[in-house]
């Protein structure tokens, strides 16, 4: 009984760290941000006077004309006429968009028009967001045996380091390898690429999308004039699943390592599973799978903290 | 002897499914939208060419740097309408909006950091805070599933039909989540915000998906006035709405893997079925019998305390 009452104690604690985080957070944003708008909005009204005194436009068929301009821009229509005619929707773009809907990223720098593609959207993700997260989570499993279990069982035997001390190290050396690969160096070939962006633009960049947020205030190969373009998009595509599966596998790396330190369980958080069970795969490839069961990934469905928002455990 | 086919590893075959589900999915996208741009497109250049024919002063250029303008600016959050002071997006409420946004990974993007500090207090703010949120909507999870397990437990002692009160219980319980976190908010959108139907369930999904396009935000727009409770109650309802979809899931998981043991179970008895025949027919003392209850020896591996 105890244990309940201090679970519930637990949840309390959290949910009202969780909104002290969300209000401290909101106030830091709107003292960094809101000057910067003001001085926008000033200069904005600046350029809008000269342009109307300049010219004979009278006020509201400019503004008929401007909210026509920003309704076209939403849809990815460019006002530019002789802008190279980056169409959202050839068969790498919305390759790129059905792949940032199912990993739930949404940039929305392109979102569907028509009623068709709305509703398509919707029975398109009911499907393929869960099925992203089966095969993020079994190749993640398969992941961890090479990069978590193998480095601390070589560790623990060459070293003779106990357990703890192996996850650590082992933590450690993967979220260095991890950063540096899927953050630092893409940062740097996408500030090279993309013209307007800078290197902490493109690492902010990285970070957004594989953390699946997607605020889409960046989004690669949108620029005009951009070439090789579907393969910049289907490579963009690439580096966000296998982005992904690192963020996973680090993790669950740090959750396993929190395990052995003993904070799940002085948190109430859920532990991580016991990977020496054998479980049949939920899907059995073929039949004689009971006799092979090295050639057989161990697909373990008791949930585990992701970045994602499916993490109760039983 | 029981042949050993060959074994392709379940995540292979796994993934290229998935492979062909996004190509796919690609493709649909393709057909279904490439129409509706092009038309789009040429109903704007038109606009376009009627301004300029009505106001004989204006510049092509000038007016296509104007408008670019317009757009970067409406991007940051400065929109013109009149003479009408507007209060921008940086305001208290909707900059905890947008924080909530970062940390439940909706991300929105209707409004964004614009200068390097904005961007980096990001970062840094989403680094802790995603895990935070993860956590707070698993234990509130829980917390929504141990008052179902409860009621459910409690009604099963009183009609002593066990089973049966906990499969009525979780219907019900699946349905008032339904109601209250998909049916009356695409009803309360339509009504504020005078979307259809369709696009209030359309914008629902996206966002307990945590996908969240942008396209459509709620309380974004400016013509509209919201009543002072609204950016409030639509926040409680996402983070409900999020845990109540988490529960939803691991509840799916769990029944899958009770059908997997289900399914196994049975596949076992067959497979000692079939061997006890075969043993019959053919005495091979060395035939091994795998028994999938014993767990692997690996002393190397660690073990979670």
């Amino acid at each position: 009984m105890s244990s309940n009452c201090r679970s519930g104690i637990m949840v309390s604690i959290f949910f009202v760290f969780y909104l002290t985080y969300l209000f401290l957070g909101a106030l830091i944003f709107s003292s960094i941000e809101r000057p910067e708008e003001i001085r926008l909005k000033d200069e904005l009204r600046v350029l809008k006077t000269n342009f109307l005194n300049r010219s004979c436009v009278n006020s509201s068929s400019l503004e008929t004309f401007l909210e026509h301009v920003l309704t076209a821009n939403k849809y990815g229509v460019s006002i530019l006429k002789n802008a190279s005619v980056n169409t959202n929707w050839d068969f790498a773009s919305s390759l790129f968009f059905a792949s940032t809907l199912i990993t739930t990223v949404g940039y929305g720098h392109t979102t569907p028009l028509s009623d068709g593609g709305k509703a398509f959207s919707i029975v398109f993700a009911l499907l393929g967001v869960p099925f992203t997260m089966l095969v993020l989570t079994a190749s993640v499993q398969r992941l961890m045996h090479l990069f978590t279990y193998w480095p601390m069982g070589v560790c623990q035997m060459k070293a003779g380091w106990s357990s703890r001390t192996a996850s650590k190290v082992q933590f450690v050396l993967l979220l260095g390898v991890v950063v540096v690969c899927f953050f630092v160096v893409p940062a740097a070939i996408f500030s090279a690429i993309e013209q307007t962006w800078t290197f902490l633009d493109s690492f902010y960049f990285c970070f957004i999308s594989l953390c699946t947020i997607g605020l889409g205030d960046y989004v690669p190969g949108e620029q005009s004039g951009q070439t090789l373009r579907p393969l910049y998009k289907i490579t963009v595509m690439v580096y966000l699943f296998v982005g992904l599966m690192a963020m996973l596998l680090v993790l669950r790396s740090f959750h396993k390592a929190a395990d052995l330190h003993g904070l799940t369980s002085l948190f109430h958080l859920p532990k991580c599973e016991e990977e020496e069970e054998d479980q049949e795969p939920i899907i059995d490839s073929l039949e004689s799978s009971e006799l092979d069961r090295e050639a057989l990934p161990h697909k373990q469905l008791t949930a585990e903290p992701q970045t994602s928002y499916n993490s109760i455990n039983r | 002897m029981v042949s050993l086919k060959f074994q392709i590893p379940t995540t292979v075959v796994l993934s290229l499914i998935y492979v062909v589900y996004v190509l796919a999915g690609g493709a649909i996208f393709w057909y279904l939208e490439g129409n509706q741009l092009e038309e789009n497109s040429r109903i704007f250049d038109r606009k376009k060419v009627e301004l300029l024919e009505q106001f004989s002063c204006i510049e092509q250029h000038a007016l296509e740097n104007f408008a670019q303008e317009i757009i970067w600016a409406y991007k940051s959050g400065v929109v013109f309408r009149g003479n009408r002071t507007l209060h921008g997006f940086w305001q208290f409420s909707t900059s905890a909006v947008f924080s909530a946004t970062v940390v439940t990974t909706i991300g929105y993007g209707d409004i964004s950091p614009t200068t390097t500090s904005g961007q980096l207090f990001c970062v840094l703010f989403a680094l802790f805070g995603i895990p935070l949120n993860v956590v707070v909507l698993n234990r509130f999870g829980k917390f929504m599933l141990s008052i179902e397990q409860r009621t459910s437990a409690y009604i099963g002692q009183k009609i002593n039909r066990r089973k049966t009160a906990r499969v009525a219980i979780a219907g019900i319980s699946f349905l008032i989540g339904m109601t209250m976190f998909i049916f009356i908010p695409t009803y309360a959108f339509h009504t504020f915000e005078n979307w259809n139907y369709h696009e209030a369930f359309y914008f629902t999904f996206i966002t307990l998906a945590t996908i969240g396009f942008g396209d459509y935000v709620a309380g974004n727009n400016p013509d509209i006035i919201y009543p002072f409770w609204y950016s409030q109650v639509v926040a409680v309802w996402i983070f409900f709405g999020l845990a109540w979809l988490s529960l939803v899931i691991n509840l799916c998981i769990e029944m899958l893997e009770k059908l997997s043991t289900y399914l196994k179970q049975r596949q076992l008895d067959s497979l000692e079925n079939k061997t006890i025949e075969e043993t019959v027919e053919e005495p091979d003392p060395a035939e091994p019998r795998e028994e999938t209850s014993a767990s692997k020896e690996d002393p190397t591996a660690p073990t979670c305390s």
